[in-house]
């Protein structure tokens, strides 16, 4: 099934004078990947934060599936939330809740599903990211970085969302598990599940993504195919950026 | 005097020391029941209520703070027959307590639901919650273990300012001790007496929300765990 799942129209945010996005567009259609990469302070996190209305953009326009989300919401903010998945950067998992009850709380109290079915599901989704049994019951302090992402992603997929929305995912993470959880969003990606990935991984981009946007002082300055953007990169801002972060990656640190 | 003369004193007058002791553990109990569901609720509203309701418990918590509590129990007791409302002392007292600890009890879980990392907050919403549930899953049962020391403190606070329930003519710990000491003029071996239970009853209360707080704490999350092994 094909289909436009999320369109970004002209969107324009600013905190206090200071603009963030400056009239950004584009769409992603229904079991594609598209990446965003930019510099820090490129407005990525602002982005994100703004289709799922985390961030109350100043004007433009959003739709999810066709229906307006921005800024004439088709429904609650909070119902269409519950569509739209995400991952954080720093996993956000809740403190005073074991593993499972992290992944099953949103489809008991949100989801409003029974106790019974709603574990049953997120049991499912554990596995799905590789989260054994062992740990259903640890606290999210009990678990490496790695495993918190993968249980932050079963979190998310459990509420079987039509997008995912994934803010630098794998950048708080210890290089030795940044592989893990990049697997698991691999997977996903071969069920087709339509995702906005913030990243700054090269070679998962290039080999995940349909496209690659780049946002820089607000604005996509480019955007095309993983291995144009990539080894030919147009834009000189595009070029300067890609080339520090293979510098980065060739010494050895993110 | 002697030790002698104090078990002599609590063997001949066990019935009113008794009689305090429930009263006093009675004001205790249900003052600081009635602060904790009041004390919550006013947080709770307060960092997610309408503006109107902010302001107004905002000045509900000032009043109380800036005016003496003994000066609140009378009101409640001596005041308040003047439109209508009689009350027993002892309920008087337990009321004027609780809305005295509510106040404070509210500072304590406002300033918790503050200490919440913006970031929990964040991922509720974006899992589709309403304020209603997110308070419900999120803000209250962190804000409780964030603020139970708090809690604690407050509990043996108002074990020992329960004795201002005297002041309502409630036959308390320290009333007792009064009456007792009235009658026998053995002031030191009553009031000792008197100061060990409180003494007792303090610690016992301390060690049992030590018990509580070790079945509640969740790692990673509160000040033993922060500090262990570090300082």
């Amino acid at each position: 099934m094909s289909g436009e799942i999320l369109r970004v129209d002209n969107l324009w945010k600013s905190y206090s004078e200071t603009p963030v996005l400056r009239g950004v567009s584009f769409e992603v259609l229904r079991g594609e990947v598209k990446v965003i990469m930019g510099p820090s302070g490129s407005g990525k996190s602002t982005l994100l934060r703004c289709i799922n209305l985390l961030v109350r953009p100043d004007k433009g326009r959003i739709s999810l599936e066709g229906k307006e989300v921005f800024p004439k919401p088709y429904d609650s903010i909070h119902r269409i939330r519950q569509k739209i998945g995400f991952v954080f950067q720093s996993y956000n998992l809740f403190l005073h809740m074991t593993v499972l009850d992290n992944v099953r709380v949103g489809l008991i109290k949100v989801k409003k599903l029974s106790k019974e079915e709603a574990t049953k599901r997120a049991m499912e989704a554990l596995r799905i990211v590789g989260i054994g049994p062992e740990l259903w019951n640890k606290y999210p302090a009990q678990l490496s970085g790695g495993q918190q992402q993968r249980v932050a992603i079963a979190r998310a997929i459990a509420m079987e969302p039509t997008i995912m929305l994934m803010d630098e995912p794998t950048s708080a993470l210890d290089p030795e598990l940044v592989g893990e959880v990049l697997n698991v969003i691999r997977d996903l990606a071969k069920q087709k599940m339509t995702m906005l990935i913030v990243t700054h991984e090269l070679d998962f981009a290039l080999e995940v993504a349909d496209e690659i946007m780049v946002l820089d002082g607000g604005k996509i300055v480019e955007r095309g195919k993983p291995s144009e953007i990539l080894n030919n990169p147009k834009h000189p801002r595009t070029r300067r950026f890609i080339e520090r972060l293979r510098r980065r990656v060739e010494h050895g640190h993110r | 005097m002697g030790i002698v003369s104090a078990f002599e004193l609590l063997a001949k007058y066990h019935s009113i020391f008794l009689l305090g002791l429930r009263n006093t553990l009675i004001l205790t109990a249900t003052a600081f029941s009635i602060g904790f569901a009041l004390g919550i609720t006013i947080a709770v509203l307060r960092e997610f209520g309408p503006k109107p309701i902010r302001h107004l418990l905002a000045a509900y918590v000032e009043i109380i703070r800036g005016t003496p509590m003994l000066l609140q129990l009378f009101i409640v007791y001596y005041a308040l027959p003047a439109i209508g409302i009689v009350l027993p002392p002892i309920a008087a007292a337990i009321l004027g307590m609780g809305l005295n600890s509510g106040a404070y009890q509210s500072e304590y879980y406002r300033a918790a639901i503050r200490a919440i990392p913006r970031g929990q907050y964040e991922a509720a919403l974006s899992l589709g919650m309403t304020t209603r549930q997110l308070i419900e899953v999120l803000a209250i049962p962190m804000a409780v273990r964030i603020a139970f020391p708090s809690m604690v403190n407050e509990l043996v606070y108002l074990l020992k300012y329960s004795s201002i329930a005297y002041f309502l003519t409630v036959i308390e710990l320290t009333y007792a001790g009064k009456i007792v000491g009235a009658e026998t003029f053995q002031y030191l071996e009553v009031y000792t007496i008197i100061a060990i239970i409180y003494f007792a009853l303090s610690m016992a209360i301390v060690r049992f929300c030590k018990f509580v707080e070790s079945r509640i704490r969740v790692p990673g999350l509160g000040a033993p765990e922060a500090t262990r092994g570090l300082i």
